[in-house]
């Protein structure tokens, strides 16, 4: 009796000991995970595809080798097929890289709300967190200017780019899709609004000046035809990702960035509503946003990495191009995100009649 | 004329009870449209009058908006110059497709074909480098003493790379009725002492019009649909109706905006072939009577 009474106050100590040790190990540290702790599980990663998703894969081999886990690869990213699957309760897609707002748009609704005890943000930049994502990369979107054409007075900002006067010449712009933000506050700014104190009807007077650059203008519809205008030349001013950018100035277009007010680009990291293993999900998260994965996200695709430690070996030609240097982020422009997330659809309904020829 | 009428008198291949049998053969053609065209086109009508409450207020929207009816009406413009260009192209093509020995009418055939093999994104991308200003053929355009010529971001550019894609749809109906005709019908009316072009009008036109129509049709309806090349091709004034529904969709998630779209191009389209079609009809019996 006394035996058993003891061998069971061993058992309680020992399994406080365990909880501890256990609740130790839970404290995640971005980059790390259990080994084997994901054997026999699948997670599927929605992105967008090219050098960008085989760059998140290479990020995520480590994490995918120690966990034991199947990773499969899905994509592109679309916000109406994720609706798809949470409404019909059968969501497939467990991590999905998305745009700047969507996260933030869809809080809660096809976004879950992130419990950040169980992933390790201290070393992601200030102010990138949101309640339903953490950052993907980062990235700009950048005023290239054919040198040529320029020459000695080279446009130095987005004032610049819609100045048609002063500086002649065909531009191009991001038509792919979603308006972007950040342009339509250059532009308002040009006629003289202030995008702090954004109204619904500034967004027209933005686009107002967007269509006064003329019938010429080109709105690019990929980010392959984004560097095919720059690299044979068809604009003299092309606005750019700057991954992009960088491809086709490699390949030898004569273009050139200016960074002033250089717009500020977030691809977000997400887990939907619904899926079936929520732990395995942040798992993944958590190695994703690890020092290493950053660094070798950084050296495949060119994008800037969002851990502050992270330090990828790239060449010249891609630390031109890399947002995370301190005179690159003094001229970073970041758009009013909470005026874009809570007048979403206007400013897409009204983007698209431009998109449409009205 | 069903078998249990007592009053028609049984045909030798329709004997009671075997009524169902050429039924029962489509059932599986029948079974598969059902599945993927009738049921995801109910749903899209129902999303039309449900989301994001049951009304008309998606349609209501659509026609509120004159960005939609000036889109809507450019689509069936595009789409009716696309389809006459690929008339105008295919016609004597497919002719001559009749006209010539074996192996020749491979080569042709082949020359149909390859391209038609070849993704249609692959092949508007290859109009881009064609058709843009610094392109090819402005290049051999500025080298014989012409300035720049507008031609990508154009509706006329638009045009030309539907036109391309689209013309097997055009030429193989058209192909298939002209190889039927009988040439020496047009020898006959000559020695009658018609003119080369009085007999190619009054007998050898109406009697390929049968493959005009259907060729028309496939092209025409196709092209309503697309999507890739206007916004390759075209700019902001050649965007089409496909455009807008994407955006709606994907883009904002209003599904039942993006249905009302389709439904009413739907719709449109239907009365515009309903429209056509006496003409057709009655032009296929005056074929009928010479």
């Amino acid at each position: 009796m006394l035996k058993s009474r003891h061998l069971g106050l061993g058992a309680v100590l020992a399994l406080g000991v365990m909880a501890t040790a256990a609740m130790a190990q839970e404290k995640p540290i971005a980059g790390e995970v259990k080994e084997g702790s994901l054997k026999g599980k699948t997670l599927t990663l929605v992105s967008y595809g090219g050098i960008y998703q085989d760059g998140q894969a290479a990020a995520l081999k480590e994490f995918v080798e120690k966990s034991g886990v199947t990773l499969l690869n899905d994509g592109p990213t679309e916000i109406a097929k994720l609706q798809a699957q949470v409404e019909s309760g059968n969501v497939t897609w467990d991590v999905v890289d998305t745009a700047d707002l969507p996260p933030y748009v869809y809080c809660g609704k096809l976004f879950q709300k992130l419990d950040f005890t169980k992933l390790d943000i201290s070393k992601v930049p200030e102010g990138q967190v949101g309640e339903c994502s953490v950052p993907a990369m980062n990235y700009g979107v950048v005023l290239m200017y054919n040198t040529e054409k320029y020459k000695d007075n080279p446009p130095k900002d987005w004032a610049d780019f819609f100045n048609t006067e002063k500086f002649p010449g065909t531009r191009a712009l991001d038509g792919s899709g979603d308006p972007t933000g950040g342009l339509l506050e250059q532009a308002l700014k040009v006629s003289g609004g202030d995008p702090k104190a954004m109204t619904v009807a500034d967004i027209d007077k933005a686009i107002d000046v967007i269509r006064k650059l003329g019938p010429d203008t080109i709105y690019w519809k990929t980010g392959a035809e984004s560097q095919q205008l720059a690299e044979s030349g068809e604009a003299d001013m092309v606005m750019m990702w700057t991954g992009r950018a960088m491809t086709a100035v490699k390949n030898g277009a004569k273009y050139t960035p200016a960074w002033q007010d250089w717009l500020v680009v977030m691809d977000q990291m997400t887990i939907p509503v619904g899926v079936k293993d929520t732990d395995a999900a942040y798992a993944l998260l958590n190695a994703y946003l690890g020092k290493g994965a950053q660094e070798i996200l950084a050296q495949q695709t060119s994008y800037t990495p969002i851990n502050n430690d992270a330090q990828p070996k790239v060449d010249a030609s891609v630390t031109a191009f890399l947002t995370n240097t301190p005179e690159r982020q003094k001229q970073g422009y970041q758009q009013n995100i909470k005026f874009w997330v809570e007048n979403f659809p206007v400013a897409q309904e009204k983007w698209s009649a431009l998109m449409a020829g009205n | 004329m069903s078998a249990s009428d007592p009053i028609a008198p049984p045909a030798a291949d329709q004997r009671p009870g075997k009524a169902w049998r050429p039924f029962a053969l489509t059932a599986p053609a029948l079974i598969l449209l059902v599945a993927v065209i009738g049921y995801p086109l109910l749903t899209i009508v129902l999303r039309s009058l449900s989301e994001p409450e049951w009304g008309l207020q998606n349609y209501a929207w659509f026609f509120g908006a004159p960005v939609n009816l000036t889109v809507l009406q450019r689509t069936f413009v595009i789409s009716a110059w696309v389809t006459l260009v690929c008339v105008i192209a295919a016609y004597p093509y497919a002719y001559l497709m009749t006209a010539v020995g074996p192996r020749v009418r491979l080569v042709l055939v082949l020359c149909v074909l390859i391209p038609f093999w070849v993704s249609g994104v692959v092949r508007t991308l290859s109009w881009v480098i064609l058709l843009q200003d610094s392109g090819v053929i402005n290049s051999l355009l500025r080298g014989v003493g012409f300035s720049g010529v507008k031609l990508i971001r154009t509706q006329t550019g638009v045009v030309i790379g539907m036109a391309q894609v689209l013309l097997p749809f055009m030429i193989l109906p058209l192909y298939s009725v002209m190889k039927g005709i009988d040439l020496r019908l047009m020898r006959a009316a000559q020695s009658l002492g018609a003119r080369p072009s009085r007999a190619f009008l009054t007998v050898y036109l109406p009697l390929s019009l049968p493959g005009v129509y259907a060729g028309a049709i496939i092209v025409f309806i196709l092209s309503l649909g697309f999507y890739i090349t206007p916004a390759l091709l075209g700019g902001p004034r050649s965007t089409m109706l496909s455009t807008l529904v994407q955006t709606q969709v994907l883009s904002l998630l209003q599904w039942g905006r993006g249905g009302a779209m389709g439904v009413v191009l739907l719709v449109t389209t239907f009365v515009l072939l309903a429209l056509a079609a006496p003409v057709m009809r009655s032009r296929h019996r005056e074929a009928g009577r010479h």
